[in-house]
């Protein structure tokens, strides 16, 4: 199965493990689109979907991982993407043209760490959390919060 | 001064539907933008029900969590509490013994068998057979009764902790179950004969919000609702967690993809439950003690991390649990529902259909909201042509 | 049009004898080992807390006996915990946790009631009154 995506080694800084057993590809952030877009075209569009979006708030490291779950059909294993991206600047290139399926795990990622996704129309802050929270101008799942 | 544009303004009657509604069991908005009797555009709002969930976990123990994150819905809190606590074993890389995995695969089945009466038993409310609501009711009665004789409670069954589960079952209770499953075998096929010749049903149901293989996919849409556009995915067959490695079963899929398409899934899929429940009590191993003790599990989890799916039963659940090893607390908890995937990403569906279809569409989608427990807004957007110029205008709410 | 497939099955219906439960006067079957309320014994608790620290809702609070019991040695501190059942939630964690197995569980499921319901009267009455001379 990993042999099918050897055509991502150009973009791979280095392949890491979660458990149990899912290989983990760490691209940098500005390769994001042109990995997805690789994808697409070696693999065609309906051969795989992407399950989640996680965002983790590293305080320590200064900078925040995204984290990007795509199941390849039809074997239907699960692969990771892992940018990082610094975390006083959080902007990344949005998928949304390609894969309308990122829409829920963007707008979340956006209200819940402050991550903008650049080319996204629909990003809104007012909804995800309540909005006492919105006019402190907190995110939520930020370690430095408060909430 | 001679008029230079002509600019045509249709009207087009906004709908909301919800979040207080007759024909919703869960608070959501979904404002509906009608041209007559035809939908346009609609638009999802939800948000009634966020919790901050993700954020609680991280303040509680890692064992406190376990009671917490089965209660992010009643339905599926079972499968909420083995998946996350899958998760943690897996960091710990402990082993758990055969009877435990089978035990929690018939609570499982069990709770998926109920969860799929209830959506085709209010589907059958929704479009006005009520007398089929009620029957199918009484029956899930009896499923209920097998899950408190199981568990211990009937809906909210904390049966699940680290290293296996937590009550043991005898000769006298394994009987009382298998009457259980054998009754109701009758009855659900009974009802799958009547969702699929009914003259009323099928004229409700068939040729409704129709979804294509390809959008199944790029939408990341998932079970039931993926599995009748023909899309084989089943984290059960591909995971292969606890003890379906050894149980021989189906993966149900259909083609039409409509509503009828999603509701027949289900029927099969409870026939399938029913199947390995029954294998699973004929074939209980007693290799070990299923009960830990819990006054000796660890207290530090290592640090590590760990994604587990399991297939709850509106599709795909994910959860993702970090350790940074220094603190008894979770460092980031990740919850991923299958409704998020499949209300969020919805809108889609609805256009071109008339406004008394709305529920059906939505009810056949499985609509959990507690579950989803994040808050969106959404704007779809849909090419009609002729429709384009309002549909402007209208995008800036 | 056809004849609806429920017809046989809801003449049936109208005929037998109603499904609901009239509960007042006949009562629910359940079983033995169902999760109702539970209560501390103080002849075996020793005041340890840690069925306080587990509580996933938080709601039992450790409390001193009252000076008229007679308390066992091995609760130095005379404290008991003090579990509210309004914010219960039971899981039985307390149970479970428990390293003297002190806990009592019944299946009581009945606790609707105006008055406020905790286990004080339950749990006290494991223990013996001090009976004061003259």
């Amino acid at each position: 199965m990993s042999s099918r995506l050897d055509f991502l080694s150009p973009f791979t800084l280095e392949t890491q493990v979660v458990k149990p057993g899912r290989k983990v590809y760490v691209v940098k952030p500005e390769d994001l689109r042109n990995v997805f877009l690789k994808m697409i075209e070696v693999l065609g569009d309906s051969s795989f979907y992407v399950s989640t979006i996680i965002g983790t708030d590293l305080k320590d490291e200064g900078r925040i991982r995204l984290d990007y779950y795509v199941v390849v059909l039809p074997e239907e294993e699960t692969v990771v993407f892992r940018t990082f991206i610094p975390r006083d600047n959080p902007t990344v290139d949005s998928l949304i043209d390609l894969i309308p399926g990122v829409l829920p795990g963007e707008c979340e990622t956006h209200d819940l760490l402050g991550v903008v996704f650049k080319g996204n129309p629909f990003l809104k802050r007012g909804f995800f959390v309540p909005s006492d929270v919105v006019e402190q101008g907190k995110y939520p799942l930020r370690k430095d919060s408060g909430v | 001064m001679s008029v230079s544009k002509i600019i045509e303004v249709p009207l087009a009657l906004e709908l909301p539907v919800g979040p207080q509604h007759p024909a919703l069991h869960e608070p959501v908005l979904l404002k509906a933008y009608a041209d007559g009797e035809e939908i346009v555009k609609v638009e999802i709002n939800t948000g009634y029900n966020h919790r901050g969930i993700e954020k609680l976990c991280e303040k509680n123990s890692f064992y406190r969590d376990i009671f917490i994150v089965a209660r992010v819905c009643g339905i599926c809190n079972l499968v909420h509490a083995d998946c996350y606590v899958r998760a943690i074993e897996q960091i710990l890389g402990m082993e758990i013994s055969n009877r435990a995995k089978y035990l929690r695969v018939l609570a499982m089945e069990l709770e998926r068998l109920h969860s799929h009466m209830l959506i085709n038993a209010v589907m059958a409310e929704n479009i006005g057979f009520e007398n089929l609501f009620m029957n199918i009711m009484l029956d899930r009665e009896k499923i209920m009764k097998a899950k408190e004789i199981l568990t211990g409670n009937r809906v909210l069954s904390d049966y699940v902790m680290v290293g296996g589960v937590r009550r043991d079952i005898d000769d006298a209770k394994k009987e009382k179950i298998r009457d259980i499953l054998l009754k109701t075998e009758e009855r659900i096929k009974y009802y799958k004969k009547v969702f699929a010749e009914d003259s009323t049903i099928l004229k409700r149901l068939v040729d409704v919000g129709k979804v294509s293989t390809r959008d199944a996919v790029i939408h990341s849409l998932v079970g039931p609702v993926a599995r009748a556009s023909g899309v084989k995915i089943d984290s059960r067959a591909s995971d292969k967690y606890d003890a379906y490695s050894e149980i021989p079963f189906n993966v149900i899929t259909r083609t039409e993809g409509d509503s009828w398409a999603r509701m027949m899934v289900r029927w099969d899929e409870a026939l399938e439950s029913v199947k390995i429940a029954l294998h699973v009590l004929d074939r209980l191993p007693s290799d070990a003690n299923p009960v830990p003790d819990e006054k000796k599990l660890p207290r530090k989890i290592p640090a590590g991390e760990a994604y587990t799916r399991v297939e709850a039963q509106r599709g795909e659940l994910t959860y993702y649990v970090m350790s940074d090893g220094k603190s008894p607390n979770p460092y980031r908890v990740k919850i991923r529902t299958p409704s998020f995937n499949n209300i969020i990403s919805s809108g889609f569906m609805y256009v071109g259909y008339t406004i008394a279809d709305l529920p059906v569409i939505l009810t056949s989608l499985d609509p959990c909201i507690s579950c989803m427990e994040r808050v969106t807004v959404v704007d779809v957007k849909k090419n009609v042509s002729y429709k384009l110029p309002f549909k402007e205008l209208a995008k800036g709410v | 049009m056809r004849r609806p497939k429920l017809l046989k099955l809801a003449l049936e219906n109208l005929v037998s004898k109603p499904a609901t439960i009239q509960y007042p006067y006949e009562q629910t079957v359940i079983e033995k080992d169902f999760r109702g309320r539970h209560y501390a014994d103080l002849s075996k608790c020793t005041g340890c807390s840690l069925c306080s620290i587990e509580c996933p809702a938080d709601t039992i609070k450790m409390r001193p006996i009252p000076p008229d019991y007679e308390v066992p040695k091995s609760n130095p501190r005379r404290l008991y915990p003090l579990i509210n059942y309004g914010r219960c939630v039971f899981c039985y964690r307390c149970i479970t946790v428990c390293p003297f197995n002190a806990y009592v569980s019944t299946n009581e499921h009945r606790l609707a009631d105006t008055a406020k319901n905790d286990s004080s009267e339950l749990s006290l009455s494991t223990l013996r009154k001090i009976v004061k001379e003259g």
